[in-house]
């Protein structure tokens, strides 16, 4: 994901904004990293370039 | 078949079983998106045009973002990126989130990717100016998520943003029943495997009374190709 989603994305339970940590990144592509919510602080995985925003309990448990 | 075709783009599709009782999946984003995943790499090959619909709402409309909420494999955003400056899809489906890239890459049109459930969206409010909300709808389940997902579609429209939604209709004429209702329509793969996806076909009141019940403002319905179609805008 391009660094600049980060000015829509937001959390999707309580939607307030969220934190980016990368962990790798290709050219101007967030390959791998996290987003964690500011005020609940869950976080969402960013996996092969795709953040995964779905609610906490609609998501694959499995971790990367 | 043809682009005009809504949502019976009908490759793929085999005839509905109309019973209550045969759901595949309770329709939250989870299995809708596990559904698809199945059926990603044949169900995209098959979604080739945006519809016809699609594109007489985006004609002479400008915005500095756009929505594709439920993006599949992209074809609507592809179209969105003609009337966007930036262009965001999200799905509940992985693997079609996989086609909707490889889609960009191969055409060149830019569109930001998000993993997500159309109940509960991940966008601030008012992040968008345009938006296509189209054959998504119907997949999610009990019908509180449907209105919340088009509550959840208001609250990410910019005050004069506007929105095109559709639904599959009772009007459609495969369908006989003339009041909305809960049904597994089988997707067949090419190995002639079937996979249940579960849909809310809609009755034209019924679609109505919806996003009415939403925070919606509704400018105009209509039923065109066997699909319930709204333009709405923010609340």
């Amino acid at each position: 994901m391009k660094e600049s989603l980060m000015d829509i994305i937001v959390c999707p339970v309580d939607k307030h904004d969220l934190e980016l940590a990368v962990d790798e990144e290709e050219a101007d592509e967030i390959v791998s990293g996290t987003l964690t919510c500011t005020e609940c602080g869950e976080t969402y995985p960013i996996e092969d370039g795709i953040p995964n925003l779905l609610p906490p309990d609609m998501r694959d448990e499995v971790e990367a | 078949m043809t682009a005009s075709d809504g949502d019976d783009d009908t490759e793929g599709d085999t005839p509905a079983g109309e019973a209550a009782d045969a759901h595949p999946t309770t329709g939250d984003a989870r299995t809708v998106g596990d559904t698809y995943d199945r059926i990603a790499g044949h169900f995209a090959k098959t979604r080739e045009y945006a519809w016809p619909e699609v594109e007489s709402f985006l004609e002479g409309r400008r915005g500095a973002r756009a929505l594709d909420l439920g993006c599949g494999n992209g074809r609507h955003a592809e179209r969105l990126a003609e009337h966007a400056d930036r262009v965001v899809g999200l799905d509940a489906s992985r693997g079609l989130l996989a086609e909707a890239r490889a889609r960009a890459a191969e055409r060149g049109f830019a569109v930001d990717l998000v993993h997500g459930d159309a109940a509960g969206l991940p966008f601030a409010d008012d992040a968008f100016d345009l938006a296509v909300y189209v054959a998504t709808l119907h997949h999610l389940a009990p019908r509180e998520r449907r209105v919340a997902s088009l509550d959840e579609l208001a609250r990410v429209l910019a005050p004069e943003g506007r929105a095109v939604v559709s639904a599959w209709s009772t009007a459609h004429d495969r369908f006989e029943k003339n009041e909305g209702f809960d049904t597994s329509v089988d997707w067949t793969l090419p190995g002639g495997e079937t996979v249940g996806r579960f849909y809310h076909i809609y009755d034209p009141a019924e679609f109505e009374a919806d996003l009415t019940a939403s925070a919606l403002r509704v400018e105009e319905t209509f039923v065109s190709s066997g699909n319930c179609y709204a333009v709405v805008g923010g609340p």
